[in-house]
């Protein structure tokens, strides 16, 4: 019983994966696309601010504006379909979604299952700190109290690059260690750009980034082989950047420009 | 089956036995400072002019009446607002002080008040002055009856220091927190929190049990 119960498991999970290569292998191009007359896009829509769903139950955010940028310069209807962090490639492996505008951090290992197109969009994490202060180095942060979220990527990063007498501070999460700062507890936080735009909504002006130490970039995935699609994208990404709208989106989303390292990056 | 690592542990242990090592001070601060807090706010409630005695009133609500993590944030991230900044580990011992020093003037008071008032008659009748009658005749006795209860709610305190984490000072529980996120082996590191705080309870729990017996033995055996 347990055994042929196992032998069943096994052929159809071995049906499954066949199913499935079969599929991966359909390269897909803008034609295609444009006759359908729809474009299925799958983004996260808990990772603001780039997929959060809004106040009328709907998808919204940086990328949800991209995404619907895209069936505006194609001429077709988007559908947005909501995707989670460990699902979002095998939804655009399984046909599911005909892009993943879904904030998906290029890097060599995804490379190998999906094609990414050049950045549009990226988040880099830096040291904040008071507009006035005199920062502008990692040796400047000696003796200074700089607060960061425990066993961050930006923990990780502070504490690699501050000299040994920088007094690490670490909270819970992002908004206590901005507490912090905004109460004058500590002089500097290490944060992301995301929150640091939200740093100076509360506080307009009043803080800047004063070290940045890493960028992660982002791209638009299409399906591994869909050359002709990767390269209607990358000339869709050529174009808003030329002309300002992806910009304006950023702007709309995170409170600044499209940071240089976005904008100016190559495929 | 879970396979347990404790290298990580092991070798992280000089960080935990740092952090524990604050949480032993700032206990052990917080209980000096707060039992003068209390044995003050006591004196004050039991025998104190009339609005010293709503002021302690009002104190003692406000600190058993409100979670200590709330208490914790508003003195570092709220006093800052009134200008009054604090390090982390200075904000947390002044939290503890605060919140022992409530809960301690009720055990102690609760001490007083089992004094029989003729005691304090005998007192004035054989000349003692004031305070003498208040530190002989009333403190020692009340001390000597809440002595279990003022020790419980000391080992309570340490264990309540763990919260100070939150506002990034370095106790034990901050150490085991950092410990783990950085290996993620979080049942081995807890297991020797636990341990670890479970060792310093009882080994202060002795102690006070010595304290007892050489300070208290009075007047039985004199």
């Amino acid at each position: 019983m347990n055994i042929s119960r196992r032998m069943m498991m096994a052929a159809i999970g071995a049906g499954l994966m066949m199913g499935a290569m079969a599929t991966a292998a359909a390269a897909q191009t803008v034609e295609d696309i444009k006759a359908a007359g729809k474009v299925k896009i799958g983004m996260l829509v808990d990772f603001p601010p780039f997929g959060i769903i809004n106040a009328n139950n709907e998808p919204d955010g940086y990328d949800a504006d991209v995404a619907k940028l895209i069936g505006k310069e194609w001429g077709v209807e988007v559908q947005i379909v909501p995707v989670t962090g460990p699902n979002r490639i095998p939804y655009l492996q399984s046909n599911q979604v005909d892009l993943l505008v879904a904030s998906l951090g290029i890097t060599e290992e995804r490379a190998k299952s999906v094609d990414f197109s050049q950045p549009y969009a990226g988040i880099s994490i830096g040291v904040f700190g008071a507009t006035d202060a005199a920062v502008s180095k990692p040796e400047d942060l000696s003796g200074k109290a700089i607060g960061v979220a425990r066993a961050s990527t930006q923990d990780t990063a502070v504490t690699k690059v501050a000299p040994a007498d920088a007094k690490i501070q670490r909270f819970d999460d992002d908004a206590s260690a901005v507490q912090a700062l905004l109460s004058g507890q500590v002089e500097l936080i290490g944060v992301s750009n995301v929150v640091a735009a939200q740093i100076d909504k509360a506080a307009p002006g009043r803080f800047a980034q004063k070290l940045e130490l890493s960028q992660q970039v982002q791209g638009i995935a299409v399906r591994k082989g869909s050359t002709e699609l990767l390269t209607a994208v990358n000339a869709f990404i050529d174009k808003v950047k030329a002309d300002g709208e992806l910009n304006k989106i950023h702007e709309k989303w995170l409170g600044a420009p499209l940071p240089d390292f976005v904008a100016t990056a190559e495929k | 089956m879970y396979e347990f690592n404790f290298a990580p542990v092991i070798a992280g242990l000089d960080q935990l036995l740092i952090g524990a090592w604050l949480t032993i001070q700032l206990s052990c601060a917080a209980m000096l400072l707060g039992l003068i807090v209390s044995v003050f706010c006591a004196w004050g409630k039991t025998s104190g002019i009339t609005p010293l005695r709503w002021v302690i009133d009002a104190y003692i609500e406000i600190i058993r009446n409100t979670p200590f993590l709330v208490q914790i944030f508003f003195i570092f991230f709220g006093l800052p607002s009134l200008g009054l900044r604090l390090t982390p580990n200075s904000a947390a011992l002044l939290a503890l002080v605060v919140n022992f020093g409530a809960y301690g003037t009720e055990i102690i008071r609760a001490g007083i008040e089992s004094i029989h008032k003729g005691q304090v008659e005998a007192g004035t009748a054989l000349g003692l002055s004031r305070l003498q009658i208040f530190r002989y005749i009333i403190m020692k006795p009340a001390l000597r009856t809440v002595y279990p209860a003022l020790t419980s709610q000391f080992i309570y305190l340490m264990l309540t220091s763990s919260v100070v984490s939150a506002i990034s000072a370095d106790d034990l529980a901050a150490a085991g927190n950092n410990l783990q996120s950085a290996t993620f082996a979080s049942f081995e590191v807890y297991i020797v929190v636990t341990l670890i705080y479970l060792v310093m309870s009882v080994g202060f729990s002795t102690i006070f049990a010595m304290i007892e017996k050489a300070a208290f033995k009075y007047p039985l055996s004199r």
